[in-house]
Formats: structure tokens, sequence, C-alpha cells
């Protein structure tokens, strides 16, 4: 038996791709970092960062999708998170996204979330996506905004405590695929 | 990883050892929830109980080793797990196991883990291992001990609130003073001597 891999998806800038060895010191340092990771769920020491790694190699396993790494195209730098998370005790599953330290400022988060969901959209069948954002993180609101989501509700996430719910465009709004020019396509 | 290793099945007299899937996760799942996982970190809630099991699961894509289910080789039911556990901030390379509360008695653990620490010595090259058990847990301490391990108290601990059993060395692991016991014993859980034809009245 062998363990269910990542595809490799391209997009313009970036490859997304699945979690490696090597991307493990670039992660752990994200998540120990509180303030970077707050809105993400930062880990309280190593070997819970650690086990962070490893279990998104088994959310891979066990529901065929899970996190990506970002990765730059040229340097190959590893440049964040994007993907979809949906452990048991999540409301439904969620497009999420991290970009690490000295990769911000640049649209890498859009454009990597953007291909992430249309991977899930067009590969995967789903038909809608959420993303949980933590109450105050106006950075990662912004960037549900412009991926056209809107708030949804807020709940008690069993992890991250307080939470809002934002729900993404559907399919055919995210990916343009009603775009015979009529006006409903821009409603 | 592309460089996702194979997960190798192991074959036992009475169980078949194999990498875990979704599948198994509510057999884990109802384990860690209950009073059981006490020595094991539990009882954990639903979301951790699952980031527990997929976390068992990805361990193996990074360290090329892990942790099995246990298979009834007869009836493919779940009955625990047993392997190799080294996450960061482990001391040392670990064998662990448990068994579902109700499957326990049968000799399954032992039957387990001698195969999977054959398989680590013998196959992986491994020159030693330990187990890392709550000093309170009495039944994994006379696992430990039936296994040929003993308390090593030198040795450094995961939190200070464990008591670290050092396992033999392959050659003694090998040796028919230690085999040759553990395969008696298991012998004797397959096809009991003694079978009483009912159970004493007191």
């Amino acid at each position: 038996m062998s363990l269910t891999p990542a595809p490799v998806l391209d997009a313009p800038r970036l490859i997304l791709r699945g979690p490696e060895r090597r991307d493990i010191a670039p992660m752990i340092a994200f998540l120990l970092d509180r303030e970077r990771a707050w809105g993400f769920g930062a880990s309280p020491d190593r070997g819970e960062a650690w086990r962070w790694f490893a279990l998104n190699v088994g959310h891979w396993h066990i529901h065929g999708y899970g996190y990506f790494t970002i990765e730059m195209k040229g340097t190959g730098e590893a440049a964040g998170i994007t993907g979809i998370w949906n452990p048991e005790g999540w409301p439904e599953p969620e497009l999420g996204w991290v970009v690490f330290d000295g990769f911000e400022g640049r649209g890498i988060a859009h454009e990597a979330a953007a291909r992430a969901r249309q991977w899930a959209y067009e590969d995967l069948g789903f038909t809608t996506l959420t993303s949980n954002i933590k109450p105050g993180n106006m950075r990662s609101i912004a960037l549900a905004e412009r991926l056209g989501c809107w708030f949804e509700r807020e709940y008690d996430n069993i992890h991250m405590g307080t939470d809002l719910l934002y729900r993404h465009p559907g399919p055919d709004a995210a990916l343009d695929r009603d775009d015979d020019g009529s006006v409903e396509a821009y409603a | 990883m592309s460089d996702y290793p194979d997960i190798p099945v192991l074959s036992t007299r009475r169980l078949v050892l194999r990498g875990p899937e979704a599948g198994d996760y509510p057999d884990f799942k109802a384990t860690f929830a209950s009073y059981r996982s006490r020595f094991m970190g539990g009882p954990l809630n639903s979301y951790e109980a699952w980031m527990l099991y997929a976390a068992e699961i990805g361990h193996w894509a990074i360290r090329g080793f892990g942790m099995w289910m246990i298979h009834d080789k007869a009836t493919d039911e779940t009955l625990g797990m047993a392997g190799g556990w080294f996450p960061a901030k482990w001391p040392e390379r670990e064998i662990a196991w448990i068994i579902w509360p109700e499957k326990s008695g049968k000799g399954y653990a032992l039957e387990a883990t001698h195969a999977v620490r054959r398989h680590f010595y013998e196959r992986q090259g491994w020159q030693g291992a330990v187990s890392y058990i709550d000093p309170k847990n009495l039944d994994s301490i006379r696992l430990a001990e039936r296994l040929g391990c003993t308390r090593d108290p030198e040795a450094a601990t995961i939190d200070g609130s464990d008591a670290v059993y050092r396992h033999p060395a392959p050659p003694v692991a090998a040796s028919g003073q230690i085999r040759d016991g553990i395969e008696l014993e298991i012998n004797h859980y397959c096809d009991p001597l003694f079978k009483p034809k009912g159970m004493p009245i007191d």
C-alpha cells in the first residue's frame, strides 16, 4: 500500500504540489511563529508543529485532498500553503491559504488559492466551498473578498473557537463558466 | 511526497498488519475517545482523534516507517495498532502499540509487536528501540517485559512522566531465550494447552 499523493498544479508564477520533506523546516518555522500563524492556528511547540506536517500528509491520504505547498517557479522556494481542509469536526470543506514570511504583498496567496479552488471545482467536483477566518484577520478577509466570497455566519470552531465562515462563489461563478455575455453572468 | 514509501504488509499466525486506511478510522476513534487511551494522551475529542490518525499516516511519509493497523487474519476486523513511532521531540525510535479495549487479553499486542520488531531489526536495520510507557500502565509494562525489554532509568524521556523500556538489541532479540519464549507464548494463545471446560463458580 502506498499513500495518496497530491497532484501538481500549474499557475502563472507558481506550482502547487504535495508536501515534501524539504517543506518541513519552513512549515515548522511558520507554525511556531505565533504572530504569523495566529489566524491559522499556531503550534505551541516543535513537536506539535511536526505533527501538523505529518497530519497534512495523512489528510491527503484520507480525503484525497489537503494543503499543497506553494512553490515559486524559478527559485523553487516554498512560499506558503493552500488547499482544501476538512478534518473531523470541521463545518464543511474549506479553502485555506497561508503565505510564509517574505512572500506577502505579491498576490501569491490569491493566485494559489484561486488555482486550488479551480482544482476543487473542476477535478474534485466540489459544488461549494467555504473559508474559515478568525475574527480580526483582516488580510485574510480582504483576500476572501477578492476571491468573491461573502460572510455567511459566525460559528464555534472545535479547534479555533469563534470563527467566521465565508462562502465562495460556486463553480460557475468562480470559473466564469456562465460567460455568454448576458447580464446575469455579472449580477 | 513523490517519494512516499510503500507500506509493507506483515503477516503473522493470526494477524495481518497493513497501513492505516480511512475506513479503519472509526475503530481508532472509538478507542481514542475512551478511557482506554488515557496512557496515550487521550481521551481525545473527535477533531483531536482524527488529527492524530492523520498524523500516524503521515508519519510513514516522513520517517519511512510508522504504525500499522492490526487486522484479524480470518475476519479482517481491526484489533489495534502497532509499529514504530518517532515524531519530533521523541528522544529515540519507539515501538508502540494499542489494542482496542474489547480485543485485549488475547496476545494480539505481543504477536504484533514481535513481528514489527523483527521487521525493523531484520529488514530496516534498526539497532535498537525503546517504548515510552506511563508508569501506571501496568499492562503495557508487562508486555514490554514479555518482549524482553528492561527499564532504562538513564534514558531520556519524552516529558518526564513516562518510563523508558529498552528493547533487547537485535542479536539478543533473535536469541532463543527471547524469541522462543515469545513464540511459545503466542503458540499458547493460538492453541491453548489447557482448555478449561467451563468457568469455575466462586
